[in-house]
């Protein structure tokens, strides 16, 4: 399995159909985990932009159709793809881009602090942005808040798991 | 010309991601209408395919419950057989059709949920149809296929819905606010009604989509601000949206008529 294409593909498959088949049917306090992020979390860094850009577009339009949400997941998918690479600087210290450095390496190479600021920043603004544009109003501040927090820390304990469960060895 | 191609080939990057983002704005902004656009017919056939197989894969663990909740409905309706006859039941029957439908994807996380269902323009459903369970009112038709329709949940802020006390005759409106998908808000009942926590709240029928009487849930508590004529009540539904499967689409036979008398008095 070297083909960079071939493990983002089959990832594709993985990640979506568990969320949509398992995570979307499963309610903790009235929200259910968001996954899926693990697709863009630990998508490879030395990939091409522009195709990056598309195909976690499409992972986000595929979701939106089986959640019945118009729209608002590849919004805040593509926000939080904007914010990816600032957040990665942040956490991981600073790192050239066109260096080829594989995610597996970042697992290996940093402590669970600098992981946990990684998954809880990318995950804290793509939850606010999801509810932001949902309910399209700030008059439910609260509303917006109360659920970013519950979903994050949800969300953040599986997939810290699960990345450390399926994705060490190959991750790119 | 050159410096044109240039400047696309520089910034493709950012291009893209301009252009997908505007894009799922689009997508987000057109749900707010309620002829929704064409791209919606694609996913009503492929992905709702999908579902409906899931569906069939998780009905055998419900099996149980199903066969359970049918027997009640049975029993119910054996014991109200001769009451149902002699009320303006017999009317309503005439008046609105019922048609037996199954939910193949729902969510409850979202303030503005919808749900699918697999019967559509084929089995004669239309936009603006009510949808019932045995024990609640689901939400209203927004868009149909030919196979399957998708509803405005209950459990969305946008839907108001017309109900009355079943004890004293007050109306009001239904709607939600996001808190909890067990409990809903009513609002307009004037503060002379006397109301007690306990009574149950039915649909009201003023409107041509619900029929009169169907049950939807019990006020749980209920305040009086300051200088406020009318209640805040907080209602529990009795059907647990959150695990339904089985639904009724209605269909009032009468609706156009009373549309076009309505539409002659303006």
């Amino acid at each position: 399995m070297n083909n960079i294409n071939q493990i983002i593909f089959l990832r594709f498959v993985f990640i979506i159909a568990s969320q949509i088949l398992i995570f979307n049917n499963i309610y903790v306090f009235g929200i259910s985990p968001n996954i899926y992020l693990i697709f863009l979390l630990i998508f490879p860094l030395n990939y091409n932009k522009s195709l990056f850009y598309i195909i976690i577009f499409i992972t986000g339009l595929i979701l939106d159709f089986f959640s019945n949400s118009y729209g608002i997941i590849t919004f805040s998918l593509l926000i939080s793809c904007f914010l990816r690479y600032y957040f990665l600087m942040f956490s991981f210290g600073n790192f050239d881009m066109g260096k080829v450095r594989k995610t597996a390496d970042y697992i290996k190479e940093t402590n669970s602090y600098q992981k946990t600021t990684y998954l809880f920043l990318m995950y804290i603004t793509h939850q606010f942005i999801l509810f932001t544009v949902e309910i399209f109003s700030f008059e439910k501040f609260y509303w917006i808040i109360e659920k970013t927090i519950i979903s994050t820390i949800i969300s953040i304990i599986l997939s810290y798991i699960l990345i450390l469960i399926f994705f060490r060895k190959n991750a790119r | 010309m050159r410096k044109i191609v240039d400047f696309f080939i520089k910034n493709t990057d950012s291009l893209t991601f301009t252009f997908l983002l505007l894009f799922s704005l689009i997508q987000i902004i057109d749900k707010n209408y309620f002829h929704n656009s064409k791209f919606n017919f694609f996913t009503n056939s492929f992905v709702n395919t999908i579902k409906e197989n899931k569906l069939e894969l998780i009905e055998y663990f419900e099996l149980k419950k199903t066969n359970q909740s049918l027997i009640n409905e049975n029993s119910f309706l054996r014991n109200n057989t001769n009451l149902y006859l002699k009320d303006s039941f017999n009317f309503s029957q005439k008046n609105y059709l019922y048609t037996p439908a199954k939910i193949i994807s729902n969510s409850i996380k979202f303030s503005k949920n919808f749900i699918t269902i697999n019967k559509g323009t084929d089995h004669n459903i239309k936009v603006d149809d009510g949808v019932i369970s045995n024990n609640g009112i689901i939400g209203i038709v927004n868009n149909t296929s030919p196979k399957f329709s998708t509803l405005i949940s209950i459990l969305n802020t946008d839907l108001n819905i017309n109900t009355k006390v079943k004890n004293t005759n007050h109306f009001g409106s239904l709607n939600w606010d996001a808190d909890s998908y067990e409990f809903i808000n009513l609002y307009d009942i004037p503060k002379n009604a006397n109301i007690k926590i306990g009574d149950t709240i039915i649909s009201g029928g003023m409107s041509s989509i619900f029929p009169e009487n169907v049950p939807i849930g019990f006020i749980k508590s209920y305040n009086l601000p300051s200088g406020n004529n009318y209640y805040d009540i907080k209602v529990k539904l009795f059907e647990d949206i959150a695990s339904l499967k089985n639904i009724y689409v209605v269909k009032n036979n009468f609706k156009y008529e009373i549309k076009n008398l309505e539409r002659n008095n303006e």
